[in-house]
């Protein structure tokens, strides 16, 4: 089936097989491969993207279901090779160590800001319940969010990582 | 996915419904796909078509009426009914079960019906409508009937659905303006686990209600109670309902003392 989809701004008109997962048609089909497969089934969070505004797993969406949908990748993160505010976060408070995770963790928690752009610690845990982290541990990841959004205090030694 | 198959997405719901009739056995409805999809992909189902319903006109949309209360489509998302301040505010207990179900991105995905359609014994929406009195709108190129959640799921993974059949409406009737909800799930870990031993109970008008999921063949509807009995008494007539058994998550033991704790932990909050 021929689809058109935009990813992170541009317009991509493909054939596809109906199978392929949107995850598949992202990597094999344009070469985004900054979104992951971990578990396939929807728990690991790895393949998360942002489908019409809403973060989704990939793993668990058709391609052919995004025709004419407005896709979100890790890809349109950095501007430019700007790393955004919340990247020049992850890389600050040492919150990527493997870094699988990380794509799908960083769409997560744009998506997490735009709806609760100063959130509490226990609102940061449920907004990255959907992604795992198998390496560098939570704590990081909170903190690095905490600083995202402006939360952190250095004077005040709040800074465990820098 | 390495299972090959058609996809079909019609946009208007006669169409569905012809499509639904033409291919019978070999068609499965995709809503969310969050069950379906893993089932495709670990060869639980082998469908020969998707229909996908989302782009049925109106299936994304909820209704509410003065006489039917919340009317939920086929298309509604998990998300999508906790983002409805009526449905937070008029029924307190949908949206807790809601709330703990899966993580953010499955909820934008999973729909309301492809939970009860589904009829996982630990499904979280399951015991919620089944407190809350709501019926199932079938519809068919043959017509259309209504099914109270008492009487639709027949097991576990079953219903009453028919081949070429959708569920096309939840209708769940207005709630109390007194009434009170809660739900107490039992997970390992919240965001990726099905629930263990699940309870919702509802309190209206001194009536008192038992939603439970985890712990039969189908989720159950205890009822009859009433927010004067004896707290022993109401957690006898939840163990005597149930009919647990011991499988990889805990033991049928397990299950049958955490019964007792969760309607203990309602009963404080709803009585
Ligand atoms: C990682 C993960 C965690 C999960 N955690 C939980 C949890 O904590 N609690 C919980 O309750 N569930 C959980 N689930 C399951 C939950 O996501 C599904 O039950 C979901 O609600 C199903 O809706 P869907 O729209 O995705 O349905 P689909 O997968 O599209 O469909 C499910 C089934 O229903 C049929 N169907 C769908 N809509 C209709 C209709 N209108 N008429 C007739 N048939 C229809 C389909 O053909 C299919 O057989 C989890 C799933 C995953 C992958
Ligand atoms: S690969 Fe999609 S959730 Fe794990
Ligand atoms: S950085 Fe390795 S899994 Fe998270």
């Amino acid at each position: 089936m021929l689809i058109s989809v935009t990813v992170n701004g541009d317009v991509f008109e493909r054939e596809v097989e109906e199978h392929w997962t949107l995850l598949r048609f992202l990597r094999d089909g344009l070469g985004l491969t900054g979104t992951k497969e971990g578990c396939g089934a929807g728990e690991c969070g790895a393949c998360t993207v942002e489908l019409d505004g809403r973060t989704v797993n990939s793993c668990l969406a058709l391609a052919v279901e995004a025709d004419g949908a407005s896709i979100r990748t890790i890809e349109g993160e950095a501007d430019q090779g700007r790393l955004s505010t919340i990247q020049a976060a992850f890389a600050r408070h040492h919150a990527v160590q493997c870094g699988f995770c990380t794509g799908g963790m960083v769409m997560s928690v744009r998506d997490l800001l735009q709806r609760n752009p100063r959130p509490t610690v226990e609102e940061i845990k449920e907004g990255i319940e959907g992604n795992f982290c198998r390496c560098t541990g939570y704590e990081q990841i909170v903190e690095a969010v905490l600083d995202a959004s402006g939360q952190l205090d250095a004077a005040k030694g709040v800074l465990r990582h820098v | 996915m390495a299972a090959r198959f058609g996809y079909r997405a019609p946009r208007r719901r006669e169409e569905l419904l012809a499509l639904l009739g033409e291919y019978g056995e070999r068609a499965r409805v995709l809503a969310g796909g969050t069950d379906l999809l893993g089932d495709v992909r670990s060869g639980l189902a082998h469908p020969e078509v998707m229909v996908d319903l989302k782009r049925v006109e109106g299936y994304r949309e909820l209704g509410w009426s003065a006489d039917d209360g919340l009317l939920i489509r086929p298309g509604v998302t998990i998300n999508d009914l906790l983002g409805d301040d009526r449905v937070r505010a008029s029924y307190p207990l949908l949206a807790a079960c809601a709330q703990d179900l899966a993580s953010h991105q499955i909820r934008n995905r999973a729909t309301v019906i492809g939970n009860v359609v589904n009829a996982s014994p630990c499904a979280d929406l399951s015991p919620a409508l089944l407190c809350l009195g709501a019926h199932a709108v079938l519809s068919s190129q043959e017509g259309r009937r209504e099914v109270p959640f008492t009487e639709f799921f027949t097991g576990a993974k079953r219903t009453v659905l028919r081949t070429g059949e959708l569920l096309e409406e939840v209708v769940v009737p207005p709630a109390g303006a007194d009434a009170r909800g809660s739900y107490h799930k039992l997970k390992r870990i919240k965001g990726h686990d099905l629930g263990i031993v699940g309870v919702a109970a509802l309190a209206e008008d001194g009536a008192l209600r038992l939603g439970i999921s985890s712990c039969a063949p189908t989720p159950l509807l205890v009822d009859g109670l009433s927010t004067h009995d004896p707290v022993d008494e109401v957690v006898a007539a939840a163990r005597a309902a149930i009919s647990p058994i011991s499988d990889v998550r805990c033991t049928k033991e397990y299950r049958t003392h955490m019964v007792g704790v969760y309607v203990r932990r309602a009963l404080e909050e709803v009585a």
